[in-house]
């Protein structure tokens, strides 16, 4: 493209880069995105992968912070086409005897599902279900939406404000608790915390991991939350494209950014893929991976120290493997008999019975092994007809799984992908008798397909970095950078790396926004 | 009440789409545009998940040969939104599997090297190739307004003849022969050049833009094989980063744009478009037109019934075939190296050059394969135009690997049954492949990481062009002046087309263009075309 100059170089297209652009152009500056794939949006991949017209979300997939996210709001993405849907039953769990759990959008239907497994369990689940939307908004507000607060503090308030006393659930002792701890503390039945558990897992917090209970709460008074992008979830990415042009501001794709100019210690700009120099007069915001920034974007004038734990930032320790499929009929679970509801299910987990079925399959993972399958899967034309042509479905089947194979490394997933999709689509027939009968094609994804699809998920670390407490809040992604800023002046981040994390909250770009806005001193027109 | 309100209302975001939008809104109407997929850009459609994450595959148009001409591209700085255009210097070559030279045609601006590359078979084909493209390329300003012009309309008592007679004038100012004009581009070929070679590559441009090799007239030689040869430009990061120029231009003029969002009806209320539903059920009130980027069939047929169209639009319907008889076929490779041919041997160019046919040993053979599609079959010996996009872009693979695509002409969709689709599409690259080794014999399985094959059936429903028919309705029997045997006006007040059965196949953006010149002279809408030095 010609030499340019804009007040704010924004690299990398995904939700939080476009939204950061947004709330800048609205601001009144000149904004402009550079993303260096052929589509807006990061993770909010739609492809038809199987046959035309079968829409399959390659990547994100579940919207959870709907209507608690303020960036829908403040940048109007419904009139910019954004359109979702709840499912009223949001999640469900096929057993191996032919019974089913599931959550809905109503509480009582929720509770009475688990009351079937049991009745204590379902009172704890109404309990702490609604402490936690007691706090929730405040919880959102001051742990998302907000740039990060050391955990000591968290702690501390949490000790002066006498939450123990107050709180069932909440404790100082969280922190020292993995989610199983938690589950294993307040409830009984081996299905429901596996169920519990599982819920916690599609959100990236392993729940065997040491300290991750601090987050429960929140992850649990959203779990009546998740919502279906109508028309794939790239239909997201397409309203905040619009947002921004609206807004003043432009998104380049294919224009990927091969440096950024450090004039005297401040971002000054970037130089693209075609060699031309864009100037930025106020700023440049990465929402790419720190490798990338650090190690080829920005490197010249770093100190040896910060490029060491640029170098050994730690990634997710595992990854997604995934089955897309075009189906003729919609599947019809044996557990139906039990609980009609489970053929209306989005989300479901069809593997897990117990916690130990999970920290089995967290072990295999970082040992580089495949386990027997154990799926989730979603139909998401259940919810949304417009994502498959009239009468057929889209599937989806996800297995959390390793990115390095302890057998060949990454590498042999390519080897290993259609015998393992194979297996994994036999698991779900096993659940869904007329699963096999009603595919009409399927294709498989890695992985290692993630980094080759989207270059900032190092080692298809769909997170931008391990979910681990020394990883959260002002440790997330080391104390340096946890505030947006970096050693450059002028120069921000504002992706999943920084906090909280990856995943499509909007909230690295939203905190981001907050430091943008105290540092230029913006009117926060947004409040 | 309607669930959203504009002034006009445009059904699909196809390039033509696009285009009609980005200038009425320019014009001050406010313009929504409702598309059935999920990303915009209709044929102009890019995608990197279709053999291996990372490698681009243009899966319909694989290059741009109107970027000069296209008023769109200039009046919109589409440079500024993003696009960005190579015009590789060997442009189109052809190889052979037993090392012969490679012909070459570069680029009009290097017309010794296309010289010398046909004077090693013929002189007197060099001559002649020289001389005639030379008189074309003359006169391309008055070829491009041809299509950039709407045609005269009888039924609104417009002056049919005065077209044809611009028309005459305009081939005798080339120079050409009178009688050229009626006889089709293989007699002509076969009478101009001597090289059966030299003759098996134009065949094979001629039919590229729908052209009817063997039916056609002179107007199809001196377009699609004179005119359009050297012109070809590689959109970087695919043929989509174009639509994706064109969407924004239109964002930037404040156009409302949606996806995954069919149109299911268009509203009529007294012989008047009103608007359009949706399939979700919503409603979209156009306070002044509806313009349709979608095919006749599907605008006439579908979206308003037969039940409610006018007998001049039952009989221009009867009269309109799906069509050209060859439509494409698009195979994708994903590669670790390029493709090395024999031919390179006599001269490397071949081995860079952006569109290389592959799999025709004589003039021949291509024209027995064009007659194999056009019968209904798939052919038999699996010739293919091939782009390697990569060697110009390395956007388009990852570092150090290579995207190609390729072109092979099948029969329309309708053609083959579902389950005779399936088995093209699991054999016929295979086949390919095979063919392809014996013309370069680097391309082994070794060397291919994954491809992909989309049949017609697949381009219909993937990118709803029925029959996978890329021009909307026969491109043949064309009278310039009256081009096609449709109008931008439709009889029902108020419901424009602007497809490519008005505007022609190919990434012209001419339906939009041209439709937007229409509109502007029914509504009174300032004549912003009008630029000086342009004809059109």
């Amino acid at each position: 493209m010609p030499d340019a100059t804009y007040d704010a170089v924004i690299i990398g297209a995904g939700h939080n880069g476009m939204a950061l652009a947004t709330y800048l152009a609205k601001s009144g500056w000149e904004v402009a995105v550079f993303e260096s794939r052929g589509e807006e949006g990061g993770g909010l991949v739609t492809e038809e992968v199987t046959r035309p017209g079968f829409l399959h979300n390659l990547h994100a997939n579940y919207h959870t912070l709907v209507g608690v996210c303020p960036v829908y709001d403040d940048l109007n993405l419904y009139d910019h086409g954004l359109r979702y849907v709840r499912p009223p039953v949001q999640m469900g769990a096929v057993y191996s005897d032919g019974t089913a759990l599931t959550i809905h959008t109503d509480l009582d239907k929720t509770c009475a599902s688990i009351a079937r497994f049991s009745q204590k369990d379902a009172d704890t689940f109404r309990r702490l279900f609604e402490e936690a939307k007691g706090y929730l908004d405040l919880l959102i507000r001051t742990l998302m939406y907000s740039p990060p607060i050391p955990l000591r503090d968290i702690t501390k308030a949490l000790v002066v404000w006498k939450v123990q006393d107050k709180s069932e659930f909440l404790s100082v002792h969280l922190r020292q608790m993995s989610v199983n701890d938690f589950l294993n503390q307040h409830f009984e039945n081996e299905r429901v915390k596996a169920m519990l558990a599982f819920h916690t897992s599609l959100g990236g917090y392993s729940t065997d991991r040491k300290g991750l209970a601090i987050s429960f709460p929140l992850l649990l008074g959203k779990i009546d939350n998740w919502h279906v992008s109508v028309g794939g979830s790239h239909n997201l990415a397409h309203a905040l494209w619009e947002a921004v042009a609206h807004s003043g501001g432009h998104v380049f794709l294919k224009h990927g950014v091969e440096e950024i100019i450090i004039d005297k210690g401040r971002a000054a700009g970037v130089r693209l893929n075609d060699g031309s120099v864009v100037a930025a007069r106020h700023l440049v915001a990465s929402s790419i991976d720190l490798e990338q920034t650090f190690l080829k974007l920005a490197k010249d004038g770093l100190s040896p120290e910060f490029i060491e734990k640029v170098e050994s930032y730690p990634h997710m320790d595992w990854s997604f493997f995934t089955v897309h499929l075009a189906l003729s009929q919609a599947p019809q679970y044996r557990a139906a008999e039990f609980d009609p509801d489970i053929n209306q299910a989005w989300v479901l987990n069809a593997g897990y019975e117990s916690l130990e079925d999970l920290n089995d399959h967290w072990r295999q993972i970082r040992r580089g092994r495949l386990p027997d399958p154990r799926l989730n899967c979603a139909v998401n034309s259940l919810h949304d007809p417009l994502d498959a042509p009239d009468g057929c479905y889209t599937g989806l089947i996800r297995h959390f799984a390793p990115y390095n194979l302890a057998t060949g490394g990454p590498e042999a997933w390519d080897e290993f992908r259609d015998g393992f999709a194979q297996r994994c689509i036999d698991k779900w027939a096993q659940y869904a008798p007329n699963l096999p009968g009603a595919i009409l094609d399927w294709t498989a994804h890695t992985p290692l397909d993630i980094p080759r699809r989207i270059v900032n998920m190092v080692q298809g670390d769909w997170m931008s970095g391990l979910i681990a407490l020394d990883n959260l809040l002002t440790e997330r992604p080391f104390p340096e950078l946890s505030q947006y800023r970096t050693p450059f002046k002028g120069l921000y981040m504002c992706g999943a790396t920084q906090h909280p994390h990856g995943f499509i909250t909007f909230a690295p770009a939203y905190n981001a926004l907050q430091v943008i806005a105290e540092d230029y001193h913006l009117e926060r027109w947004w409040r | 009440m309607p669930d959203a309100s504009f002034d006009a209302v445009i059904v699909g975001a196809g390039h033509n789409g696009l285009c009609l939008a980005a200038y009425l809104a320019r014009a001050g109407l406010s313009v929504g545009v409702f598309e059935r997929r999920h990303d915009e850009g209709g044929g102009a459609h890019t995608e990197s998940d279709v053999t291996v994450p990372g490698f681009y595959h243009n899966l319909h148009a694989q290059y741009m040969e109107f970027i000069d001409y296209m008023p769109l591209y200039h009046d919109f700085e589409l440079e500024k939104h993003g696009a960005r255009m190579i015009k590789p210097e060997a442009q189109l070559g052809i190889t052979f599997a037993d090392g012969r030279p490679p012909i070459v045609i570069y680029t009009p601006e290097h017309m010794d090297k296309t010289y010398q590359s046909i004077a090693r078979y013929s002189q007197h084909d060099a001559e002649v190739w020289k001389e005639i493209k030379g008189k074309v390329t003359q006169y391309d300003k008055l070829l491009a307004a041809f299509i950039y012009s709407p045609p005269p309309d009888p039924a609104r008592g417009d002056d049919v003849a005065g077209g044809t007679q611009r028309a005459l004038d305009a081939w005798s100012l080339m120079g050409l022969p009178a009688t050229f004009m009626y006889k089709c581009p293989k007699v002509i070929i076969d009478e101009l050049f001597e090289t059966p070679e030299l003759r098996a590559l134009l065949y094979r441009q001629c039919v590229e833009w729908g052209s009817n090799l063997h039916a056609g007239t002179g107007w199809g030689f001196v377009i699609s094989v004179v005119w359009l040869a050297g012109i070809h430009y590689l959109s970087v990061g695919g043929t989509h980063t174009l639509a994706h120029a064109m969407a924004n231009a239109c964002l930037k003029e404040g156009v409302t744009l949606r996806s995954t969002s069919p149109v299911v009806q268009i509203n009529l209320k007294n012989g008047h478009a009103t608007g359009v539903s949706l399939k979700d059920g919503t409603q979209i009130e156009a306070r002044k037109l509806v313009a349709s980027n979608a095919d006749p069939r599907t605008t006439f047929v579908e979206l308003i019934g037969e039940e409610r169209l006018s007998p001049l639009r039952l009989e221009r319907l009867a009269g309109w075939r799906f069509g050209p008889e060859h439509v494409l076929a698009t195979p994708s490779f994903a590669l670790h190296r390029p493709p090395d041919y024999k031919s390179a041997k006599h001269d490397p160019a071949i081995n860079k050059c952006f569109y290389t046919v592959v799999g025709f040993e004589t003039d021949h053979q291509v024209s027995d394969y064009i007659l194999e599609a056009y019968g209904g079959a798939v052919p038999k010996r699996p010739g293919a135009g091939t782009w390697v996009n990569s060697l110009w872009d390395p956007t388009q693979a990852p570092p150090g690997k290579h995207s190609m695509n390729g072109w092979f002409f099948f029969p329309n969709a309708s053609c083959l049954s579902e389950a005779e689709w399936d088995e093209v599409r699991a054999t016929y690259n295979d086949r390919f492949l095979e063919l392809w080794g014996q013309y370069a014999p680097n391309m082994t399985r070794e060397n291919v990481i994954a491809h992909k094959l989309y049949v017609p059936f697949d381009i219909e429903k993937k990118i709803g062009m029925p029959e996978g028919d890329f021009s909307h309705g026969r491109p043949g029997h064309i009278e310039m002046g009256r081009s096609r045997l449709y109008w931008y006006r439709t009889e029902i007040e108020g419901l424009y087309l602007c497809d490519a059965a008005v505007g022609g196949g190919g990434i012209s953006a001419a339906g939009g263009y041209n439709c937007f010149r229409v509109i502007c002279e029914d509504y009174e809408l300032p004549k912003i075309w009008q630029k000086p030095g342009r004809f059109y």
